[in-house]
């Protein structure tokens, strides 16, 4: 389908939007049942004695998990597409049997992890499982409705060569990748250790250490997401959105016909890039500034 | 009967030879941390080497085979389709990178240090004094940084140079000419993971980036291993085009 | 541990490998047989041929499971998970050659796949083994079963939803449309999920199999619902098939999970420890 700029900057903003949403929930997705790696710290706990009330959700790592989701809602979409539904609904449809299929093995994970650690004294709480996962399973279906939607835009209307499990296994994948990557840092080293020192990192010797008590009562797993919904999880979602919005930016805004107007594309992208680079020097520099040296000169020199 | 002695057929494999060498040196540029820098006690991202990898070399492939798919003579580009490859995993993992030390400025609040250099080689900052106490360096470093760029470059040429060999292979086979995309696509990825695999066990889960002894010390290792392995998937994903 | 019984390892590569190898096969031998035995009787074998191949999948899947598990057990450096896409990597890539390079002799396809996958893994283990160095003693055994099981799961359940293991049939019905990703992705968690959920010093082989057998099911369900598009009624029947097995095994988890756990709490608060 061709399109004039008008329409192809809409589809752009549409695209970004629905990265940036699923992003966001994707990392509150995570952060609800504990996956990736500050789940290791979730994990330890019971070996340094510290039992707790938090989800054990290690399906595996967050990319491949967030691919099995999204695969799966694809591969649905596809199967409904083709018997003639609507396609909001087969998306919906989809979306739905992918967080389902993601709320078993999560459930699995859990039951397995904590019996798998017996002689610790962890015990199984059915009230956690019971409200988690459904949680879960609401999170995780909004991440694939976007995802297959982002899909299917990009199948349908922009005329991708791959199909739609393909593109949303990829999106899957990638928003996996950034939420472990961005959001799952708030949620290990800030909300895990909230108890520590702001302005430092982990102390090794703290590892499987982590906070058990909540604002109020025992901390369990939705209190950790209501925290992560203040930072972690949007940060995620605007750096899927600006990786969804960035990559093809240059290539819509220019509307390229010859290979010559291609590579003024990948010139821009590039500016895009060093620019990133600078910014990263920016809040680095912010960053060394306000928390300050740890140590002396000469300290560090003996 | 495809002949492995043709001199095209020869350089389709050694090319996805290289490419698959591209993705495993790839690796070993991208700063991760693994689960102790998801808890601010080690520098670099806090995820797993080969997820970053592939979630990063995937973007790059889906904005190479667009690019593909919309030139009118594609064989002919194949320095734009890797380049368009290279932007697509740059970007994606700039903006990671980017928003990862936005949580860790903001979010955790560490200045960033790098363990293994006492200054860093790019701005010239001292790191030893930054990293605070019973830690292995935070954050990205802006050396970390450029390094984990120059990573997704060669992942996004690597997954992008795979896609361009086998397509134009592919597209030109009488039985899976008409699904060229969908197989040399599901072939990059496998491809992909194998190689980002092989170097994560060889870096054994952390590395910082160029800067990192450890890079010097298993980089030749490793990408010996992977050349050797990509080119046995080269001769396999020749023949697949040619049948018996 | 030494005092729980485990089952061989030998034991299940003979089940991966047979259970594996018949499913495919018999997908091939009913539509034959039922074009012999013809009326109500073939058309039903026609039927639930594909279903097989499903089935042959889950015998690959608990095999692979079970050689993940005794990987990983030395610790990777790097997670559970990486191994089960390094083994769709492998076994992808495999299952292509193997019927690709024997499209004029389809019956030898499969096995021609499952030895190339495990030329391939034997070489990746022995590379990992002694140049990249990471002293793992069963690693070149492990990478050769889980490649090999990579395989026979790419092409289970490929099977399942072509119809056939024809490299042209293969190709149009489970490429184009992009089921090969739901094979290649669910399968890969099928195989890494297991071990990673029930990680842990207390983990015990038979939690872990009937784990492989429930996630194992749960790809065969989805893979049913892919099915239903290209082959009709016979994905139903994969599909509902799938859903049995699942709630039969996943009922088995929970009854070892209930059996192993140090206590299962309705709700409660946090028992007292020294620390």
């Amino acid at each position: 389908m061709v399109l004039d700029l008008t329409m192809s900057m809409a589809i752009l903003a549409l695209m970004g939007a629905l990265a940036t949403i699923a992003g966001c929930l994707e990392d509150l997705e995570s952060d609800v049942g504990s996956q990736s790696n500050p789940n290791s710290q979730v994990q330890l706990a019971p070996q340094m004695g510290f039992l707790h009330r938090i989800y054990n959700k290690a399906i595996s790592g967050e990319p491949v998990s967030n691919g099995l989701s999204a695969v799966t809602a694809g591969t649905v979409t596809v199967v409904l597409l083709d018997a003639k539904f609507y396609p909001l609904m087969a998306i919906v449809m989809g979306a739905f049997v992918g967080a389902i299929v993601l709320g078993i093995f999560a459930t699995t994970s859990y039951a397995g992890r904590v019996a798998s650690q017996t002689r610790f004294k962890q015990p199984l709480y059915m009230d956690i499982m019971r409200y988690t996962t459904p949680s879960i399973i609401g999170h995780n279906f909004i991440v694939n409705f976007c995802l297959v939607s982002l899909a299917y835009i990009q199948y349908e209307i922009l005329a991708y060569p791959f199909s739609i499990p393909f593109l949303a296994l990829i999106w899957g994948i990638t928003a996996g990748a950034i939420g472990s990557s961005v959001g799952d840092v708030h949620y290990g080293a800030e909300r895990e250790f909230q108890n520590r020192e702001f302005g430092c990192g982990l102390n090794t010797s703290l590892s499987g250490r982590i906070v058990r008590k909540a604002e109020s009562g025992l901390r369990n797993s939705i209190d950790n997401v209501w925290f992560c919904a203040k930072f972690g999880g949007p940060a995620t979602g605007i750096a899927l959105g600006l990786v969804v919005f960035l990559s093809s930016w240059p290539a819509t805004i220019m509307q390229p016909k010859t290979p010559a107007d291609y590579w003024k594309t990948i010139i821009v992208g590039l500016l895009i890039v060093f620019l990133l680079i600078i910014g990263n020097r920016l809040v680095e520099y912010n960053a060394r500034k306000t928390y300050g040296p740890y140590k002396e000169e000469k300290e560090a020199a003996s | 009967m495809v002949s492995l002695l043709d001199p095209v057929i020869l350089q389709s494999i050694l090319l996805i030879a290289i490419s698959g060498t591209l993705i495993c040196i790839a690796v070993h540029f991208i700063p991760v941390g693994g689960a102790p820098a998801a808890m601010a006690q080690a520098t670099g991202i806090g995820t797993g080497t080969v997820e970053l990898a592939a979630g990063s070399g995937l973007v790059g492939l889906i904005t190479a085979s667009y690019m593909y798919s919309s030139l009118p003579d594609p064989q002919s580009q194949m320095l734009l389709i890797l380049a368009s490859g290279a932007m697509g995993s740059m970007i994606m993992i700039a903006c990671t990178m980017l928003m990862g030390s936005m949580v860790y400025a903001f979010g955790v609040g560490v200045p960033f240090a790098s363990a293994q250099v006492k200054n860093d080689p790019i701005t010239g900052d001292r790191q030893d004094l930054y990293m605070s106490k019973g830690t292995q360096g935070q954050g990205l470093p802006t050396v970390c940084f450029v390094s984990g760029v120059i990573g997704g470059m060669l992942g996004g040429i690597g997954g992008a140079l795979i896609y361009y060999v086998l397509i134009g292979l592919y597209s030109q086979s009488a039985i899976i000419g008409t699904s060229a995309a969908a197989v040399a696509g599901v072939f990059t990825v496998g491809v992909f993971y194998v190689n980002s695999v092989i170097p994560s066990y060889g870096v054994g889960g952390t590395i910082e980036g160029f800067h990192d002894p450890k890079f010097r010390r298993v980089l030749p290792k490793d990408a010996f291993t992977s050349f050797c392995v990509s080119i046995m998937c080269g001769i396999v994903a020749v023949l697949i085009a040619g049948g018996m | 541990m030494s005092e729980i019984k485990e089952i061989a390892p030998n034991k299940l590569v003979l089940f991966g490998v047979l259970g594996g190898l018949l499913g495919i096969y018999l997908t091939y031998l009913f539509p034959v047989l039922g074009m012999k035995i013809g009326g109500n009787v073939g058309g039903l074998l026609k039927v639930i041929a594909p279903t097989f191949g499903a089935l042959g999948g889950i015998c690959a899947v608990v095999w692979g499971a079970d050689a993940v598990r005794r990987v990983s057990k030395y610790g990777l450096g790097t997670g559970v998970p990486s191994i089960g896409q390094i083994a769709m990597g492998m076994g992808i890539v495999a299952s292509m050659f193997g019927i690709a390079i024997m499209a004029k002799f389809p019956l030898a396809g499969p096995v021609v796949s499952l030895v190339t996958a495990s030329i391939i893994g034997l070489i990746i283990g022995w590379f990992a083994q002694n140049v990249i160095k990471m002293k793992i003693p069963v690693m070149v055994r492990g990478m050769t079963e889980i490649a090999a099981a990579g395989s026979l799961i790419i092409l289970g359940f490929g099977v399942a939803v072509a119809g056939n293991f024809q490299f042209e049939t293969f190709v149009k019905m489970v490429f184009d449309d992009g089921l090969i990703l739901a094979v290649f992705w669910i399968g890969a968690v099928a195989i890494l999920h297991p071990f990673n959920a029930t990680l842990g010093p207390d983990e015990k082989q038979k939690r872990t199999t009937y784990l492989a057998f429930s996630t194992g099911a749960i790809t065969m369900t989805i893979i049913g619902i892919g099915a239903i598009m290209t082959l009709g009624l016979s994905g139903a029947i994969t599909m509902m098939l799938g859903i049995i097995l699942w709630v039969i095994y996943y009922k088995k988890f929970w009854d070892e999970v209930y059996k192993d756990a140090s206590s299962v709490l309705g709700t409660g608060l946090i028992p007292k420890t020294e620390a």
